[in-house]
């Protein structure tokens, strides 16, 4: 039996701290009590941020082209996993970049290579004019 | 007391050349990883906190180590400079350190300890300073002893520098020779000299010649000779007439039929020679055929059988698909969306559907359970463009160890070997399976296998 | 995000506060002993509880406008959280880490000391 959770958020950067702070509540209420302190705010961490990455890089794309318009979190819960979906209506991008060389002291670009790393799954697809950013992760 | 483990990237980059598919922390030492080893050293040494310091990153072996829960100590993980001083370590973990005495293993070398001694003891009775050194790697101890050095004391110990295949190889056939009564090792046995992990199958006519260590997941298949001196890792299958000997097979690997291995490393499709340090990818022909592309993979009568067979499939499932399809598909349990996965011959991409059903409801759940989310894959085995059974399609666009690239025998199917087993269908498990059933099975054996995975999957479905 | 600073000698003590994102990563930019190249500062990150790749990026900013990289910036007291972020992204590697502040205050002192 899965829930969904959705939230309709303007595209402004102040919603994307709530967006990632609404994750790491609801990552918190369904990991279960049984499990150890440790591994519960690993989790709970890793899906906070998870969200923080999608939602910022997407309210920060909708800036870069001067349209803030209105994003959808889907937080899906499912027995043995929780995923997250990111929409909004932005132009497509490109998530084949490889992540930056720290020599050279970056300041943007770390996103996707958070997101691939802490998420179990991670996928980036078109829908008509809309972007959907899609992770999960194994509870 | 605490203890620091501190390495650099430098000191093992060697490792990542060789054995890419491990971090050189995790680098198995008679199927131990070898940082485990410098725990139960530090443990031995009567520590209570033991901190990680790397220059590189230690993600892989903090997600295996965790906290350090599991030894009941405390471990935490740090970072350093590749310059850092053991000064200047001990001053950026100046907060871990305390008042307490701290003894600092650094470098990338092995330490040869003898859990019998009393290394507690020892340690707290030795005065600061050095206490062993090997090229690359030291033992140092920081501040006042606690108790004097009984007179009775012994504790040797010495460091080996691992800085090359070779010197690891070395020291995991001695640890393999002195095995249990100086390490804890993994394992288990009634005899000295013979560890066997979990689910290990042996064939009747296998010989085991001691001393060898076997993880976990093995199939040792007819006639084949394991040792003397033989380290087989996790989710390995070593096939009818091949013999290990003086050698280390790394976990997921697949050592093909009739093969001699002897003084060597095999590890994923790779073969090395510790000696020389030459690397063979195990494609060679004059090497290990049997892991080779199996021609049959290809062949028209297995085609020919696949399609029939996802016809008749097709035609049984027909009534229960028409009428739960777009039932489920209406009330929003049937997603869809589109990927590109890799195809059957090397370089070439297809597109399928990845279909997710919610299995909330009564409808959803029988059609998950007759494996009715994999209907629409059935008409691609009539076109010819995916098996029946096979290997479990990657997605494109992944970079992944068992990404076709890397592993001889891949062909994308409807339902996996792996499913058919009742191993864990996931990692490297599934990856050892497909292989063996790629090089061994016949049209008719898949057709069995393709029966044993829908079971699998409905007994699955239907337990969730 | 709570910006505290205090000063030891030459050294700015800067002690961050709650969460570092896209939403207070501004007002770090805009923290005059942080975005002076000149200045040797200590970010003691204690009581830093989240802290994302835009957070991560103003940090890294801040080390690169200093005229010394090596040390303009020193790093204390990460949680394991915060450390996860710099550990995934490797950026670990532009700074030097300390899991006490007050030693974190000497190296820097120290390494000032050298320089000048």
């Amino acid at each position: 039996m899965s829930s969904i959770i959705t939230l309709t958020l303007p595209g402004e950067i102040m919603f994307a701290r709530l967006a990632s702070q609404t994750a790491s509540s609801l990552a918190d209420l369904v990991i279960g009590e049984n499990r150890e302190e440790s591994a519960k705010r690993k989790f709970c961490h890793a899906f906070e941020l998870a969200v923080s990455e999608a939602v910022t890089n997407s309210v920060t794309h909708a800036e870069e082209f001067d349209a803030p318009q209105m994003l959808t979190v889907t937080f899906e819960f499912e027995p043995r996993q929780l995923t997250v979906s990111v929409r909004d209506a932005n132009p497509p991008f490109s998530i084949d970049k490889s992540a930056p060389d720290i020599e050279s002291y970056p300041v943007h670009g770390f996103g996707l290579k958070i997101i691939r790393e802490i998420m179990d799954q991670f996928t980036y697809r078109r829908d008509g004019d809309a972007n959907i950013i899609t992770m999960s992760k194994s509870l | 007391m605490k203890t620091i483990l501190a390495f650099r990237e430098s000191e093992y980059a060697w490792v990542h050349e060789k054995f890419p598919c491990v971090h050189p922390l995790l680098l198995p030492l008679c199927n131990k990883p070898f940082i485990e080893f410098l725990i139960d050293f530090a443990i031995l040494a009567g520590s209570s906190a033991v901190r990680i310091l790397c220059d590189g990153g230690l993600g892989e072996v903090e997600r295996y180590c965790e906290d350090g829960s599991r030894w009941g100590i405390d471990l935490s993980y740090a970072s350093i400079h590749p310059d850092d001083s053991i000064h200047a370590m001990l001053g950026k973990n100046r907060k871990f350190c305390g008042e307490e005495r701290v003894m600092i293993v650094s470098g990338f070398s092995f330490i040869r300890y003898d859990k019998r001694y009393d290394y507690k003891s020892f340690v707290s009775s030795m005065p600061p300073g050095e206490w062993s050194t090997c090229p690359g790697g030291r033992i140092t101890l920081t501040g006042v002893p606690t108790k004097a050095v009984p007179d009775w004391l012994i504790a040797d110990l010495s460091l080996m520098p691992l800085d090359s295949m070779t010197s690891y190889y070395q020291a995991s056939m001695e640890t393999l020779k002195t095995g249990e009564s100086r390490y804890v090792l993994p394992g288990y046995g009634d005899e000295p000299e013979c560890a066997f992990g979990r689910n290990v199958v042996i064939s009747k006519s296998v010989e085991i010649r001691k001393p060898v260590s076997i993880g976990n997941n093995v199939q040792l298949l007819g006639n084949a000779i394991i040792g003397p001196s033989a380290i087989i890792g996790s989710n390995v299958i070593i096939d009818r007439e091949s013999s290990v000997e003086s050698s280390i097979v790394f976990d997921n690997t697949y050592i093909g039929e009739h093969l001699e291995i002897i003084g060597r490393i095999a590890s994923g499709n790779r073969l090395n020679d510790p000696k020389s340090g030459a690397s063979i990818a195990m494609e060679d022909p004059h090497l290990l055929s049997g892991i080779k592309k199996n021609r049959h993979l290809r062949s028209l009568p297995r085609k020919i059988v696949h399609a029939c067979v996802a016809l008749v499939i097709i035609a049984a499932f027909f009534i229960p698909f028409i009428i739960l399809w777009p039932l489920l598909k209406l009330g929003g349990h049937w997603k869809s969306s589109p990927a590109s996965f890799l195809a059957e011959r090397t370089d070439e991409t297809m597109p399928l559907a990845k279909v997710e059903v919610d299995a909330s409801g009564a409808a959803a759940a029988i059609a998950v359970a007759l494996s009715l989310d994999r209907y629409f894959r059935l008409f691609r085995v009539v076109t010819g463009q995916l098996a029946l059974i096979g290997s479990t399609p990657l997605l494109a666009g992944e970079s992944r160890p068992d990404a076709p690239a890397y592993v001889p025998a891949y062909l994308p199917g409807v339902f996996s070997y792996a499913e058919a087993e009742e191993w864990a269908a996931t990692g490297g498990d599934a990856t050892i399976v497909e292989r063996f059933h790629l090089a061994h099975s016949n049209p008719l054996t898949d057709i069995g296998l393709v029966i044993k995975a829908f079971i699998n999957r409905f007994q699955e479905k239907s337990t969730i | 995000m709570n910006i505290t600073e205090t000063s030891n000698g030459a050294i700015a003590i800067v002690a961050i506060e709650g969460r570092l994102d896209a939403l207070s990563a501004p007002e770090l930019r805009n923290n005059r002993s942080v975005i002076d190249p000149e200045k040797t500062v200590v970010l003691n990150l204690e009581k830093l509880d989240f802290m994302n790749s835009t957070g991560l990026g103003a940090i890294v900013g801040a080390l690169n406008q200093k005229l010394q990289p090596d040390f303009g910036i020193v790093l204390s007291c990460m949680n394991d959280d915060v450390r996860s972020v710099f550990e995934i992204t490797n950026v670990q590697k532009l700074f030097h880490i300390f899991d006490d502040t007050a030693a974190a205050v000497e190296f820097a002192t120290t390494r000032q000391g050298a320089h000048t």
